[in-house]
């Protein structure tokens, strides 16, 4: 199903949009099931995009490119250990990537404060969360992906999205765009600087909120059924 | 064949003092050493063949590798080092590829209605081969939105600097953009 926000959606996702037309469109996501549905498959798309693994030929093209350069290809390059280079264009500051963390923090406090109590219960019975720090449960889980396991919960929370009153509607769909946007941006700037530790680090702690944000929200959605 | 252009002595002038290795080889590449071009080359080979078959597809990866790592030889005089070697590469990689483009446009479609080739493209969401389907996915693109998804969401390209280098409006890419997801989404739900 699309409306007339629906072409708008990728703009808002790559900040295209001017201030009005944002706030409009964010006004728009409180109620609009179908965009908010929409914007996050984006939002996973573009993951998956700059996630994407470069690889060689199958065959090597040297021999063909020394012969049409007039070089010998056959002696091949001398030793050159060398870190790996940046793969892409992405790049993302560390006073925002700070700052994307603070409002993280800040939107996830006050949406678990808002979920805990139902949640809590529930969580009791299916087990603990995770929490440990580091790749999430979801990942190093053997054949069970992050993504699928997000897909479940997301969808979970789109069928159940009605029995939940508007406003820990408003605060979770909050909390999850704001969570998005940090696990893009934290996204991109691995994709810049792949071996920075505390970057994979706080990925994977982006990462982990989301999942346990998802998972008390739908624990939240069984709970009112 | 010595790379031509008379910007080695600069180049080589210029690169001294430096610690960055690609700019360095690169210095020693365009004054005829082909060691280091050759270690450029295995350097960057895997980003340069991922970009050309995800704007291209495999079936013309090949030639074009050639035609950019040749281009790259025979323009390393007027590599200035303003920007990373990498950098430079990418961007003589993307004009060869667009150029060849417009070689194949005689047998492709471009810009034209083609999302109804994702649908024989199967959908494995939840299994070690979702990525290399994903790849099949964006491959199955129409040509106008494939390459500007890749530029954009792949490689990190602006809508500005993306409308520049394949001639379009800006609005006519964020259209393209949102065309392509579009597609890929409905891909993705199956």
């Amino acid at each position: 199903m699309t409306d007339a926000w629906t072409d708008r959606l990728s703009d808002y996702l790559d900040d295209e949009l001017d201030p009005a037309e944002r706030a409009a469109l964010e006004a728009h996501l409180l109620h609009c099931v179908a965009c908010g549905a929409a914007l996050a498959d984006f939002k996973r798309i573009v993951m998956r995009a700059r996630a994407l693994e470069d690889r060689e030929p199958d065959r090597d093209p040297w021999p063909a490119i020394a012969a049409r350069i007039g070089v010998d290809a056959g002696l091949g390059p001398t030793a050159d250990p060398r870190p790996a280079r940046p793969r892409r264009r992405w790049s993302f500051s560390m006073p925002q990537l700070a700052a994307a963390g603070i409002a993280l923090m800040a939107l996830s406090g006050g949406a678990a404060w808002l979920l805990h109590p139902v949640a809590r219960t529930r969580l009791a019975v299916q087990g603990a969360p995770p929490t440990n720090l580091g790749i999430p449960a979801a990942v190093r889980a053997p054949g069970r992906g992050y993504d699928g396991a997000v897909a479940d919960l997301e969808r979970v929370l789109v069928e159940g999205r009605g029995r939940l009153d508007t406003a820990t509607v408003r605060v979770l769909e909050l909390n999850l765009a704001v969570i998005d946007s940090a696990i893009v941006q934290a996204a991109r700037a691995v994709a810049a600087d792949s071996a920075n530790a505390y970057l994979n680090s706080h990925l994977a702690e982006t990462m982990r909120r989301k999942l346990e944000l998802l998972r008390q929200a739908a624990a939240l959605v069984s709970s009112v059924s | 064949m010595t790379p031509p252009g008379t910007g080695a002595a600069t180049l080589q002038h210029e690169a001294i003092g430096r610690t960055d290795p690609d700019a360095v080889d690169a210095t020693l590449a365009a004054s005829g050493d082909a060691h280091a071009f050759e270690r450029l080359y295995r350097g960057h080979l895997s980003r340069i063949s991922s970009l050309t078959s995800r704007m291209l597809g495999d079936d013309d990866t090949d030639d074009v590798i050639q035609d950019v790592f040749v281009r790259a030889w025979q323009k390393l005089g007027t590599f200035r080092g303003e920007s990373a070697f990498g950098t430079w590469l990418h961007r003589l990689a993307v004009n060869v590829i667009l150029g060849r483009r417009e070689t194949l446009g005689i047998r492709r479609r471009r810009h034209l209605d083609g999302d109804a080739a994702l649908e024989t493209v199967p959908s494995r969401r939840q299994t070690p081969e979702m990525s290399m389907d994903f790849e099949t996915a964006i491959g199955r693109l129409p040509d106008g939105a494939r390459e500007v998804f890749v530029l954009h969401d792949v490689e990190g390209y602006r809508h500005a600097e993306i409308a520049r280098m394949l001639g379009l409006a800006t609005g006519t890419s964020k259209s393209q953009l949102h065309r392509a997801r579009m597609a890929l989404r409905r891909h993705l739900e199956r």
